[in-house]
């Protein structure tokens, strides 16, 4: 499989950006979440507005071989419109939390997306063809005369210019009466699970008038709530499995055989706290802001304020690794705290062949961890490179003293361009990076 | 004292920021709320382990109070449960400055019923001190806060308890405005901004009118 090394054992170049040039962003347009299918041929971003673009990468060019396919937009349609829950006078924001594919199994293509209270499965098909000549009928649909009609003729299918069609199939609502931050696909996919603040729902995907409850953690008196779920995610092979992780740096790993509700986990990952670390704000940085299992279900990545951190399914006291995204805003936590910054939640990917994962930064950097050399590498994304293959330079953050020639000072970074959403190709060395209104494709470079 | 400063700055920001928090499209966040009443609790440990050791050789009383600022999260937690259904309905009894120093060890169930309603009636003296006008917020929101059942800081002036251990000090007028304003919401587990639904769900019978009364008091933080 590709996706061997990461690090500097190869060279990441821009393939390309998409999305408006202009400094001035409309919230709509903001980048809220970013996703490869099974098969890595189509991208899908949603964003803040609702709206969720699909990309397809073009099939390869055999005759030039020195770069990948292309993304183009295949379809864009909108996912979820604002909404009002009158009974507690709250609006229901549009902005899509997640998406995630179905896997193939036929023509059409299917996802699920999510808003904060609403899941939807959408089913995108392509159009090709178009029946002709029929019968009854004129070519604008309009029934003929009958008396005009004195030959028999069976329509026939021809070629049309593609439409790429995008229809909600189900509509799976009134099940959360918090907010969604999580879904995931069943490795049987007939089931998926939502999970929000204080629970996590089973649904299966053709049923939408009732979901299972799984997991339960409000307490009956809400002033001893301490923790919330953060993320869940199902086990890439096992069925029964799952994890999720809370706001307390702990993950919970249940089995759902062995009970129909799994608030007692099987397995709980936690590493205790280093008192050496102990500051202010410990409490909020240790919240995990997403959780995925390697692709071969051994092993789980977190990812937290600073660091990204590697747990064996078998082993609960500590992490395997652990790798430190910024260090150097240890120090700064109080301003990030006045910023607002400190809240934010990074994600993290695994590449095909789990030998790298990748979260993002400020700045608009990105960093990636090779588990095999042990060497990491940061990278901006930028339009400032924007010529294809061109090959993006390694970015270095100087935390105190002299800074040298292209290291670029902690009180230099813009912490208004951040990366929250990146994603890896499944199978090939191709990463996409979403800034706040971009999304920018980076390949490996292909000699 | 730039601990206490410190402390203080980042108290009054957290309060700030759920308050801003409820403004925002799409509800209250409650892990956001969670993640900034943790934080207000650290610093008020942090604000109250830092007045008592400045204070330390000035009161001779101190000693015997420092323990109270660790007794009083749990103490003031069975005081708030106890207040849970008697969510500032409850006429003040009396003036609190007066019995604040004598009831620094005493049970503190008695101050649970103390409710919202003593601190409306210091609202202004509090302000002509001179304070921190900075700490405390526009009567208007107050009142908002007060009545309504959902979101972050309403629950917390409805139990706004004394801290009868910081009635003395150098600074005694900001010690009380800060107990009466924060105290409440400094004391409180970060459970203390929870949504909507477990206020309405303690109080089945009342969901309507408050959602009534949401409806209004949302359109006074609206125009």
């Amino acid at each position: 499989m590709a996706g061997a090394g990461g690090g500097n054992d190869i060279q990441w170049c821009f393939s390309q950006v998409k999305g408006a040039v202009d400094d001035d962003v409309a919230e709509a347009d903001i980048i809220s979440t970013v996703e490869f299918n099974h098969s890595g041929e189509l991208l899908a971003t949603g964003d803040k507005g609702g709206r969720v673009v699909i990309f397809q990468q073009e099939q390869e060019n055999k005759i030039q071989s020195h770069s990948r396919g292309e993304y183009n937009v295949y379809s864009t349609f909108q996912s979820h419109e604002p909404e009002f829950d009158y009974l507690k006078s709250l609006e229901i924001e549009e902005k899509i939390n997640k998406i995630r594919w179905l896997p193939q199994k036929n023509a059409a293509q299917f996802l699920l997306s999510t808003n904060d209270k609403t899941i939807k499965l959408w089913k995108i098909s392509e159009r090709d063809k178009r029946p002709e000549g029929y019968n009854l009928k004129e070519e604008d649909g309009r029934y003929r005369d009958p008396t005009t009609v004195t030959t028999l003729r069976v329509p026939v299918f021809r070629p049309m210019d593609l439409m790429v069609e995008a229809s909600p199939r189900r509509i799976f609502a009134n099940a959360h009466t918090y907010h969604i931050n999580s879904i995931s696909i069943n490795s049987d996919y007939e089931t998926y699970l939502s999970a929000d603040d204080l629970r996590i729902n089973l649904w299966h995907l053709e049923i939408t008038d009732r979901s299972f409850n799984i997991v339960d953690i409000k307490p009956a008196n809400m002033e001893e709530l301490t923790e919330v779920i953060t993320a869940a995610e199902f086990h890439p092979n096992s069925c029964n499995t799952f994890v999720y992780s809370s706001s307390k740096g702990t993950i919970r790993l249940c089995d759902m055989r062995a009970s129909a509700l799994c608030d007692r986990h099987s397995k709980l990952f936690e590493e205790p706290e280093d008192p050496s670390n102990r500051s202010f704000f410990s409490e909020i940085i240790s919240s995990i802001s997403d959780v995925k299992f390697s692709h071969s279900g051994r092993y789980m990545m977190t990812r937290d304020y600073l660091s990204v951190k590697i747990w064996d399914l078998n082993m609960e006291n500590r992490p395997v690794e652990t790798y430190q995204v910024h260090e150097y805003l240890r120090s700064k936590l109080c301003s990030l705290y006045e910023n607002d910054c400190i809240f934010d939640k990074f994600e993290c990917c695994w590449n095909g062949c789990d030998s790298v994962v990748m979260t993002g930064s400020y700045n608009n950097f990105f960093r990636m961890f090779d588990r095999n050399t042990k060497r990491d590498i940061t990278l901006e994304a930028s339009r400032e490179n924007n010529k294809p293959r061109t090959v993006l330079k390694p970015r270095k953050v100087c935390a105190s003293g002299k800074r040298k020639k292209d290291e670029i000072s902690v009180d230099s970074l813009d912490f208004n361009k951040k990366i929250l959403h990146t994603a890896w190709h499944p199978k090939e060395n191709i990463i996409a990076v979403a800034t706040t209104n971009n999304l920018y494709i980076f390949q490996d470079k292909v000699n | 004292m730039e601990v206490q400063k410190e402390a203080q700055r980042i108290m009054t920001l957290s309060v700030w920021k759920m308050y801003h928090s409820r403004m925002q499209r799409g509800g209250l966040r409650l892990h956001r709320s969670l993640q900034l009443s943790l934080v207000m609790r650290s610093a008020r440990e942090l604000y109250l382990s830092a007045k008592v050791e400045a204070h330390e050789p000035e009161v001779s009383l101190q000693p015997a109070r420092s323990p109270d600022p660790r007794l009083h999260p749990p103490r003031e937690a069975e005081a708030e449960a106890e207040a849970a259904p008697l969510d500032g309905e409850q006429p003040s009894p009396e003036p609190m400055d007066t019995q604040e120093a004598p009831r620094a060890e005493e049970a503190p169930a008695r101050g649970a019923p103390r409710p919202a309603k003593v601190s409306r009636k210091r609202r202004s003296s509090s302000l002509s001190d001179g304070g921190d006008v900075g700490l405390v917020p526009s009567k208007k929101a107050r009142l908002e806060e007060e009545e309504e059942k959902e979101g972050a800081s309403s629950e917390v002036p409805d139990r706004l308890q004394p801290s009868p251990a910081q009635a003395e000090g150098a600074f005694p007028n900001l010690a009380r405005v800060l107990q009466r304003r924060f105290s409440g919401l400094l004391n409180c587990n970060p459970a203390a901004p929870p949504t909507a639904p477990p206020a309405c769900e303690a109080k089945p019978a009342c969901r309507p009118a408050d959602s009534m009364l949401n409806v209004l008091v949302r359109t006074v933080v609206a125009f």
